[in-house]
């Protein structure tokens, strides 16, 4: 996992090293087992003794069997937790911006603002969304024609774009820095090209910018 | 029904195309399936050569959607569960010592649709605008007329349809000949456990494949007759297509899997020389799997934000328990064994290995938060072909290296057989282990290039060459065949001191499969016959 940017992603990068090491414990003891039998019991040469037949063993079979479901529900009680914590959605958001996905590209709307990022045809650069660090931002999810994916990795998170319906996420940054984003959702012909930025910046650079581009843009 | 007499063959080309014997029918779905593993293979070839260089222009973006749509189609809708039906066809009658398949004809009906169905798919390669680009999940409304036009998505639908009707078929006829005609003593806790994953497999076939068979002519009615199921813009809804879908294709995961455990653990039993420990306890946790899968499906849609992950993700957690079971019971059989590495040991304990890592993964992705990250990126293409690949793939060999001598009278190389694994094991994990990273790191799957500043270079040339030697290792394959068929030793009814009823039978089996059957008392009868101071003991 990349180090996370938002205070969502915070909580999910913790999620997953507790249950990364947890993986990790299981995947050892259960390889070390394998590994030991494999060893341990090997033919060793020669016209050896039939092997014991033993076929079953309750208490182990009974242990292997609960101890996995303890483990899975201790790890389920951390996921709907994490979850709540990352899916909540502020009352009174400090900012929205319009997410609108498009085969290929994308637009960031700033209604508040009145402010529309595009990206370069020329080029092919995808637009820049510029965050304010602290503040939470509710994003707007709108696709215009197919299912697209809203990717921001260092975000930690996902959230899909479909056509007929709006999603919603809030994002809390908290790391200053421009992050890429792409569209994760498979989605035609040039798919991989739609990228875009993020960048989170103090309220002040915030301010400055949002007057700078409604100067530009009117 | 069984004959008393065995059904006459004409000769040659005319004998297989009448032919009914489940064992001819085994075999024409195991080369089949073979051949479009290594056309899919192939299509996996030139997308790693692409892959190699950010920018690659090697093939157009058009061409490479076409490719990984294929690659996926192939393996999952033409490869993987009809070579289990190759396996199950050939070995099932055989395990409960029956002489045919219940229904024979429908049998090589469904062989026939699948062939042909499966021709029908990989022939939009032809056509002008090519094959069909749009996922091996065909989401809409991507998937409609308006967004992907060319014929090949028709013919991807119908072939659907086709290998869909195939596969309910066999599955039908596989219930029916496990349920009506084993062999006396041959009681159901008895039977062998590839035999009962079969049955449990048979079962989420006739769940599953009608809901994909429905859901695709919906969505060719979308296509060619104008309706808007799937598409917003008429009023449909397109996440309708990903309910179906999944419906579908969690327990199509499953199908995909379960016949491999049985191989596994018939494997394992016998290289050990161990009767199956906990065996019914696998036999029920196979039930919990089968049961679990069909209750999992919107795990692949948590990023929509529109399912209930709470209930999705729960029992994704909880299908981990049944499959972890698995393990301990197959770590229990090898436990106190006298255990010999031949070949088809070899590919069993590189799933025992690989397998586990995809297990583990998916109890991540099982986790709404990280499913929020690692979902559409290649940490879950890594994750799914190490269940696939890693899993089934490795199981398959460990059984074509296992009842080959069976299938041929003859053994097959143990020399170019070790090469074969070693070449792939070493293969497959330099190509699939690096993916996780970088899924992690940002990298969505199903791009057919990047760009030099995302930093996914290093690792995808790493996994570009871990492919070269992967597919390089079906040549020993190739080759071991080749040879063994002409000048392999002669193997004798049992060459491994196996235990369950096939074993009995001469190599390769008479048409009407068995001289005479060994008197059937436990679920391993040719163990009892051949070591009869040895039982199996349960304390």
């Amino acid at each position: 996992m990349p180090e996370p940017a938002t205070e969502q992603g915070d909580r999910v990068a913790s999620l997953w090293s507790g249950m990364f090491i947890a993986a990790l414990v299981v995947g050892a003891i259960v390889w070390g087992l394998i590994a030991w039998a494999l060893i341990r019991y090997r033919h060793r040469g020669g016209e050896a003794a039939v092997p014991h037949q033993r076929a079953s063993n309750l208490p182990i079979e009974i242990a292997y069997t609960a101890v996995p479901i303890l483990i899975v529900i201790v790890l389920f009680g951390f996921t709907m937790a994490t979850d709540r914590e990352v899916k909540e959605l502020d009352a009174h958001p400090d900012l929205t911006v319009e997410v609108v996905g498009y085969q290929w590209g994308w637009s960031f709307r700033y209604p508040a603002q009145d402010l529309e990022m595009v990206g370069d045809p020329t080029t092919g650069d995808g637009p820049e969304m510029v965050l304010p660090i602290g503040a939470t931002t509710r994003l707007d999810l709108v696709s215009t024609d197919v299912i697209h994916s809203f990717w921001v990795p260092r975000f930690l998170s996902k959230r899909d774009l479909i056509p007929g319906r709006t999603n919603e996420m809030d994002v809390t940054p908290n790391r200053a820095g421009t992050y890429t984003g792409r569209c994760a959702e498979y989605c035609g012909l040039d798919h991989w090209r739609m990228n875009f930025r993020v960048r989170v910046v103090p309220q002040e650079e915030f301010d400055r910018w949002v007057a700078a581009e409604q100067d530009r843009q009117s | 029904m069984s004959t008393a007499a065995p059904p006459v063959r004409a000769p040659g080309l005319l004998g297989w195309i009448t032919s009914t014997d489940h064992k001819v029918v085994g075999m024409s779905y195991m080369v089949t399936a073979f051949g479009f593993f290594m056309l899919g293979g192939a299509l996996a070839g030139i997308m790693r050569a692409q892959l190699y260089s950010p920018g690659s222009r090697l093939v157009d973006e058009e061409t490479y959607n076409q490719l990984f749509t294929m690659h996926g189609s192939i393996m999952m809708y033409l490869f993987i569960v009809p070579f289990a039906f190759g396996f199950a066809n050939y070995i099932v009658p055989l395990q409960i010592g029956a002489r045919e398949m219940a229904f024979p004809r429908l049998n090589a009906l469904g062989y026939w649709l699948y062939l042909f169905g499966g021709l029908t798919m990989v022939s939009g390669f032809l056509t002008r605008n090519g094959a069909a680009s749009f996922g091996w999940t065909g989401y809409a409304p991507l998937s409609d007329e308006l967004r992907t036009p060319a014929i090949g998505g028709d013919l991807w639908l119908l072939a659907i349809v086709l290998t869909g009707l195939a596969s309910v078929m066999t599955a039908v006829n596989i219930v029916a000949t496990v349920l009506s005609m084993r062999a006396p003593g041959m009681s159901m806790f008895r039977m062998p456990i590839f035999t009962w994953n079969m049955l449990v497999t048979s079962v989420l076939v006739l769940i599953a494949f009608p809901m994909l068979t429905v859901a695709s002519v919906m969505l060719l009615s979308d296509r060619q007759l104008g309706t808007r199921i799937f598409d917003p813009s008429g009023g449909g809804e397109p996440l309708l297509w990903q309910h179906l879908f999944w419906f579908f294709g969690h327990p199509e995961v499953y199908i995909a899997a379960l016949p491999f455990f049985g191989v596994i653990t018939e494997v394992l039993a016998a290289f050990s020389g161990r009767p199956i420990f906990g065996y019914k306890g696998l036999v029920a946790a196979t039930f919990a799997i089968a049961a679990l899968s069909v209750g999992v499906w919107a795990h692949h849609m948590f990023a929509t934000g529109a399912v209930e992950v709470g209930f999705f993700s729960g029992l994704s957690f909880l299908i981990a328990v049944p499959t972890g079971l698995k393990f301990f019971n197959w770590i229990g059989t090898l436990w106190l064994g006298s255990i010999r590495f031949q070949t088809p040991m070899l590919f069993a304990v590189g799933f025992l290995l690989l397998f586990l890592i995809g297990g583990l993964t998916g109890v991540l992705l099982a986790s709404p938060p990280v499913d929020y990250q690692m979902h559409d990126s290649y940490f879950v293409v890594a994750h799914m072909h190490y269940v696939l690949f890693g899993g089934s793939a490795f199981a398959l060999f460990a059984g074509v290296y296992y009842w080959f001598p069976k299938f041929t009278g003859r053994l097959l190389s143990e020399g170019w057989g070790k090469l074969h694994f070693w070449m792939m094991f070493v293969g497959f994990n330099i190509t699939f282990l690096v993916q996780h990273l970088l899924g992690a790191s940002g990298m969505p799957r199903r791009v057919a290039t990047y760009r030099a500043i995302d930093g996914f270079t290093t690792l995808n040339r790493v996994s570009s060459i871990g492919a070269a030697l992967l597919a390089a290792s079906t040549i020993p394959f190739l080759w071991n065949v080749w040879r063994s068929l002409r000048r392999g030793p002669v193997a004798g009814d049992n060459p491994w001191d196996a235990h369950t009823l096939e074993w009995a039978t001469t190599s390769p089996p008479p048409p009407d499969d068995f001289d005479e059957l060994p008197p059937i008392r436990s679920n391993r009868p040719v163990w009892d016959l051949n070591h009869p101071e040895h039982p199996e003991l349960h304390r």
